[in-house]
């Protein structure tokens, strides 16, 4: 007789757990596993699940809002003002909201429809509605004592998927309130602290408009009073641009440069929170360009300061001001905070939309600048590579976070520095960022391509000829996807030091080449 | 042979495949329900992901633990599920350190190795009913690749529920094996 190695009631614990797996296994096959088509992370603070069927019971195609408390390790739904508002080509509009730990809303919503015959329109010229990769603007707001959080979420969708009922958007809105900062719920009057966003007066490539529009039926009433202020733009929406200062118009007349893009394949623009950075993808279109702009000669063709830039025409973009009141007739009004959302409404999706301007300050490249820095955005944290020319005795060339690579032509030899500040962000290979070569005399060069784009080639390139002793140029590279949530990169030119004077910054090779 | 010493093993294959499906049933049931959860009981893709790599995890400690049983019990076969799980380290490795190409090649003998896997259980079974079930469930475990490569993404749904039975045969299997040996003194 064997020595007994197993207690007497696991056989009998055994067949139990098999006839249960069975059970288990029949009622998830019923039910037939939710088929996820994808998943979307949104900071720290949303989870984005597509499904193309029912992913839990009683949910009808359209969007599920929950939201959750993270409280130290425990997660637990909790109830919380959910409001939910479309994008439309030249607006935004109120679609339903709620007081719950979810927000059930279907595409069937009359709102939602609304805003979705607002596309159809749009493509009624020839695009088709599955083109229209647009997004739902959510806020939730949680309140516990009298502290409140608002949580911004863009979730973007395809107007197809409403028209044929065809998927399940389920949200999940993290509330953190260990890592996100509260607002201080105080008391106040309606409209007495709406934000009133300034906006400098001369302005040309755009214009502006009330984008709050209003849908059929007027939101139910709660305690909790939302305020939209929802201010739009139409016309030129900045792609890459190089920004010359005073310095540079002054000291280095004669220098001549290109602005180059290259975009290919479906171009994402993402909605930028203040407090928040990015919050999802707002607009998304096919782009398909590869131009080279005309040689711009420093002194002749630029005269003074401002920017040159490639540009949309005829999108829209808006800043969203949401502000939340709690008015009760017992306890009086009380202000529980707001959020700014910088987005993408629309943009046309070829390319016989692009054009080139110069802004001598009243352009949109400005506009974006002064939102940037005097409103809403962080902005100079995002500069993601230097370059400069500097004379001191001879001509040297700096270089930051990517080799110098230099080639023989015709009329010398080129040099060429790619920027790799994206290579070192985005870990990108070298093969993959590529090297471009200025024909005559130098050529600076990045190659650059945006995280978001995955199935896309997104790169702006500046060039420089007619390098000499006494050039003295700064250069730094903005990464816009950070800021203003433009998937492309800006260029800003100084003559004596790095914008923004940064007193460090890492390069990662720190390289000096000799060119004189 | 001990084939006693396979009792465990197939103790183990019952209660991970019970464990996981009750979890996925149990998450998606109550993440819909307004309770306090912790939070890998929610249901979301990031969780679903988690569960499945501490499932295949301790599938592989079992498969090393059947591959050595086997060895020491002087059964040469049971190096096939030894290299198994050897490969399925190194092609999960590989996934993880982003180098596709080698993961997939690594990965797709891994596959072979574990129908070779499922071919030595039901060789080295005392049942003839337990030999039968692991044998449906190798020929459906061969097939479901096959299927998905003539069909393509379309027919996701039949190789979802092919999944289904393999699990539902290979538990089965596993019971009715522990039962046997379990109850009876070869």
């Amino acid at each position: 007789m064997e020595k007994r190695l197993k207690p007497i009631w696991i056989t009998p614990l055994v067949i139990a757990l098999a006839v249960a797996s069975m059970v288990v296994l029949v009622v998830d096959g019923v039910g037939a596993s939710p088929s996820l088509i994808a998943s979307i992370h949104i900071g720290g603070f949303g989870e984005v699940d597509y499904y193309a069927s029912q992913p839990m019971p009683n949910v009808p195609p359209g969007l599920l809002v929950r939201v959750y408390l993270i409280n130290g390790s425990v997660i637990e739904p909790v109830d919380a003002f959910i409001d939910v508002y479309a994008n439309a080509p030249n607006g935004i509009v109120h679609v339903s909201m709620g007081y719950s730990t979810t927000l059930i809303v279907p595409f069937s919503n009359v709102n939602w429809q609304y805003v979705i015959n607002k596309w159809v329109l749009l493509g009624l010229l020839g695009v088709s509605s599955s083109e229209y990769e647009t997004s739902m603007l959510i806020f939730i707001t949680y309140v516990r004592g009298n502290e409140s959080w608002i949580l911004p979420l863009v979730i973007p969708y395809n107007v197809a998927w409403a028209i044929k009922n065809s998927r399940y958007i389920v949200v999940n809105a993290f509330i953190n309130v260990n890592s996100i900062k509260p607002s201080e719920v105080i008391p106040a009057m309606p409209g007495t602290t709406a934000v009133n966003l300034q906006l400098p007066s001369n302005h040309s490539d755009y214009t502006t408009y009330n984008c709050d529009l209003s849908a059929p039926k007027p939101p139910p009433e709660t305690a909790f009073k939302p305020e939209i202020t929802c201010l739009g733009f139409n016309g030129s929406l900045p792609a890459t641009w190089v920004t010359l200062s005073n310095g540079v118009i002054q000291n280095d007349e004669g220098l001549q440069f290109e602005l180059n893009i290259y975009f290919s394949g479906t171009i994402n623009w993402d909605a930028m929170a203040a407090g928040y950075g990015d919050i999802g993808i707002s607009y998304s279109a096919p782009e398909n360009w590869i131009l080279s702009s005309p040689t711009y000669t420093i002194g002749s063709q630029i005269t003074q300061p401002g920017s040159v830039y490639w540009y949309y025409e005829n999108a829209t973009w808006a800043i969203v001001n949401y502000t939340v009141w709690f008015v009760s007739s017992s306890m009086g009004t009380y202000h529980l905070g707001n959020a700014t959302v910088f987005e993408v409404l629309y943009v046309p999706p070829n390319d016989h939309y692009i054009g080139m301007v110069l802004d001598y300050g009243n352009g949109s490249v400005s506009l974006l600048y002064y939102l940037a820095s005097k409103h809403y955005l962080e902005y100079p944290a995002s500069i993601v590579n230097y370059a400069a020319f500097v004379y001191t005795g001879q001509e040297y060339l700096y270089q930051c976070n990517g080799p110098v690579t230099n080639a023989s032509t015709t009329s010398g030899t080129a040099y060429a520095i790619t920027l790799g500040g994206v290579n070192t962000a985005y870990s990108l290979s070298l093969a993959e960022l590529g090297t471009g070569l200025g024909g005559l005399a130098l050529g600076i060069s990045s190659m650059l391509i945006t995280p978001s784009t995955s199935s896309s080639v997104t790169s702006t390139y500046i060039e420089f000829f007619n390098v000499k002793t006494g050039t003295n140029l700064y250069i730094s590279v903005i990464d816009a996807s950070k800021t203003y949530g433009l998937p492309t990169f800006g260029f800003i030119l100084n003559a004596t030091s790095y914008y923004g004077n940064p007193t460090t910054y890492t390069c990662k090779y720190g390289k000096v080449a000799q060119i004189g | 042979m001990n084939v006693k010493s396979l009792f465990w093993f197939y103790f183990g294959f019952v209660f991970v495949g019970f464990a996981s499906s009750l979890w996925s049933l149990l998450t998606s049931v109550l993440t819909v329900m307004p309770m306090p959860l912790p939070y890998w009981l929610l249901y979301t893709p990031g969780n679903i992901v988690t569960a499945g790599v501490v499932v295949v995890a301790l599938l592989l400690v079992l498969y090393a633990y059947l591959g050595v049983a086997l060895v020491l019990g002087k059964l040469l076969r049971g190096l096939v599920p030894i290299i198994m799980v050897i490969a399925f380290t190194i092609g999960i490795t590989l996934l993880l350190v982003r180098q596709a190409i080698p993961a997939l090649i690594i990965l797709v003998i891994a596959y072979v190795m574990l129908i070779g896997t499922y071919i030595v259980i039901t060789s080295v079974t005392t049942s003839r009913t337990s030999k039968a079930l692991w044998g449906v469930a190798t020929i459906i475990l061969a097939l479901m690749p096959l299927i998905l490569i003539r069909g393509g993404l379309a027919v996701i749904n039949y190789i979802k529920y092919m999944a289904l039975v393999e699990q539902a045969t290979a538990i089965m299997a596993s019971a009715i094996e522990a039962w046997r040996l379990g109850t009876h003194n070869p």
